[in-house]
């Protein structure tokens, strides 16, 4: 690459040397050796780019054009059958079929059920961590944040575990044995704690991180004019952690589904009875278990469109809503 | 005294916070590391130690070749993203240009495609490709990471303007001021980045259990292969999730700081 930005400097010059030998050429050079550097130079951007933008239009935006597209046929993933134009049935089925409302449904319970563990107990814990002093506030954040690490399958390995009907050491203690995981009332529970025992150590350092970039004056302030440490927290703190705490529910919102995919993929596959299957998971079994190509992309592009929807309206409401600190 | 009330209701709080957390993955090392005959028993403390259950896995699973599968995807995908993102990133920050909003706003973009919207086209591309059930397969798609590009811009941003117009008074081209200037001077950042997008691709599942449908060549799918059956063999089972988990966790005990750092500043966007 370094050659590239040498040689293309170049060959202008040369060029331009044989032909020059006159003072009037010679400004005639300049000029155009400047407006050959800029060109380069304006092209070296776009040069540095390249890659990841190549990367992205393959991996990314030409497969979700593809979706759309695909969503207007009908196709079972064979190379060898003929891909069916069908219109905008695909959309019309997405719309009658129960197990798309079912599954939408749940995904709404499994993002309201994750909001707990990555908006309140972060800020619950965050809160806590200040009353502790230095070293130990290190450790317990570095307890809590360990499972973030911990590879999902490895997570959903040791969960199977420790929930065993028979040999599992929670129903020992609790003296049942009950089937936590393949229990519809249960299952779609196991997953929210599961995603939340591994997100929750991440969500309480980016609220200690917000929370130190809280600007102490105004607390001060308020504990001049007497405000109590509850009172402090409740209505200083709190709203100026309002944006980290936005982008905390927009990451639960656009992330649920990757990480609850590797769960529900080794622990349940969507079941019992479909109680785990939620919006993504469902697009999953319509695409490489019923080889519903058409369906499976209808669907995608109504969530992407949803997606981008709750997205902007959220980003909207941290601009609008949260207290900014300037 | 009030406030050795509310220091030691905070300990107790987070102790039992702290507790809960780790709880599980000691439990996974615990009885991994028991005798085969005591896996069931609740003694809190694994005793007489034993690697059987590691043997018993390796037995079932190549567990040196899974590690090194792994780790050889791990170390491309994170090398390449590194790279690729080091250099669009130095666009965005170092130059103005048209189109530099929509293009920026491309990369933000890619956190609302859900992956599941895009793998029926993506797996088509490799399957014409001829890299399904390859280890190339798994590590293509993830070759460019938003993530990365988006951290390191904003770490690009905050570099003092004067030593790069300085080098460029000397006459460096841009590619050498990339090398030169920027990169030697961002080393704590990249470093935790790269610590990042290691442990990411470490711990990816989604890609490999599309991608290597027939085998089951990483870490990743070859603990799945000890679920979901009846009759569990836990043991073996906990054995290979450790493995699945110990390098991170080796980096995490070295890198702590760092690690916790790289994690929270991909937070603060």
């Amino acid at each position: 690459m370094t050659g590239v930005f040498v040689v293309v400097e170049d060959p202008p010059n040369a060029a331009v040397d044989t032909v020059a030998g006159v003072e009037t050429v010679d400004t005639g050079k300049h000029a155009l050796q400047t407006r050959w550097t800029r060109l380069v130079r304006s092209a070296q951007p776009y040069l540095y780019l390249t890659p990841a933008v190549a990367l992205l239009i393959i991996w990314t935006y030409r497969p979700l054009a593809q979706a759309a597209e695909l969503s207007t046929y009908s196709w079972n993933l064979l190379p060898t059958t003929p891909m069916v134009p069908v219109g905008s049935a695909n959309y019309r089925r997405l719309l009658e079929l129960p197990d798309v409302a079912d599954s939408l449904w749940r995904t709404v319970v499994l993002i309201l059920g994750l909001l707990p563990f990555s908006l309140i107990l972060p800020v619950i814990v965050a809160f806590a961590t200040r009353s502790v002093s230095g070293r130990a506030r290190v450790i317990y954040q570095s307890l809590i944040f360990a499972p973030f690490l911990i590879a999902p399958v490895a997570g959903a390995a040791v969960w199977q575990w420790l929930l065993d009907p028979g040999a599992g050491i929670v129903n020992r203690i609790l003296g049942s044995d009950r089937n936590w995981i393949q229990d519809a009332d249960t299952a779609q529970f196991v997953i929210i704690v599961i995603t939340g025992w591994h997100f929750l150590g991440f969500a309480v350092l980016v609220v200690s991180a917000g929370m130190a970039g809280v600007d102490t004056s105004y607390q001060e302030a308020a504990r001049m004019d007497g405000a109590s440490n509850s009172q402090i927290d409740r209505w200083i703190v709190l709203p100026l952690l309002s944006p980290t705490l936005v982008f905390l529910a927009l990451m639960t919102v656009l992330l649920s589904a990757q990480w609850t995919f590797p769960l529900i993929d080794t622990l349940t596959q969507g079941g019992p009875s479909r109680s785990t299957t939620n919006i993504y998971y469902l697009l999953w079994d319509y695409g490489f278990r019923t080889f519903d190509a058409g369906l499976s992309a209808a669907a995608g592009i109504v969530l992407f469109v949803g997606f981008g929807a709750i997205a902007g309206g959220l980003v909207w409401l941290s601009e609008k809503v949260a207290f900014h600190d300037d | 005294m009030t406030i050795d009330f509310g220091r030691l209701r905070g300990h107790l709080m987070l102790g039992t916070a702290a507790l809960v957390c780790v709880f599980p993955i000691y439990w996974l090392f615990a009885t991994s590391l028991r005798r085969p005959g005591d896996v069931y028993s609740l003694a809190p403390v694994p005793w007489p130690l034993s690697l059987a259950n590691y043997s018993d896995a390796s037995e079932k699973v190549d567990l040196l070749g899974l590690l090194g599968n792994t780790f050889a995807v791990a170390l491309a995908s994170s090398t390449a993203q590194l790279l690729i993102a080091l250099l669009a990133s130095y666009a965005f920050a170092m130059y103005t240009f048209r189109f530099q909003k929509v293009l920026y706003l491309a990369f933000v973009g890619t956190w609302l495609v859900p992956f599941q919207v895009t793998m029926l086209p993506n797996y088509v591309l490799l399957y014409q490709l001829g890299l399904i059930n390859t280890l190339a397969g798994v590590v293509m798609p993830t070759l460019c990471s938003a993530l990365a590009v988006l951290l390191l811009r904003q770490h690009m941003a905050g570099f003092p303007k004067e030593l790069i117009s300085a080098a460029r008074l000397d006459g460096r081209s841009s590619w050498s001021i990339l090398w030169t200037v920027v990169v030697p001077n961002l080393r704590p950042a990249l470093a935790a980045l790269s610590i990042l997008l290691f442990i990411n691709s470490w711990n990816e599942y989604f890609w490999p259990a599309v991608v290597l449908q027939r085998s089951n060549a990483v870490l990743q799918l070859g603990l799945r292969s000890f679920m979901g059956t009846e009759g569990t063999d836990w043991g073996p089972m906990m054995a290979v999730a450790g493995m699945a988990c110990l390098p991170v966790f080796l980096l995490y005990v070295v890198l702590q700081r760092h690690i916790v750092d790289a994690f929270v500043r991909s937070g603060l966007k």
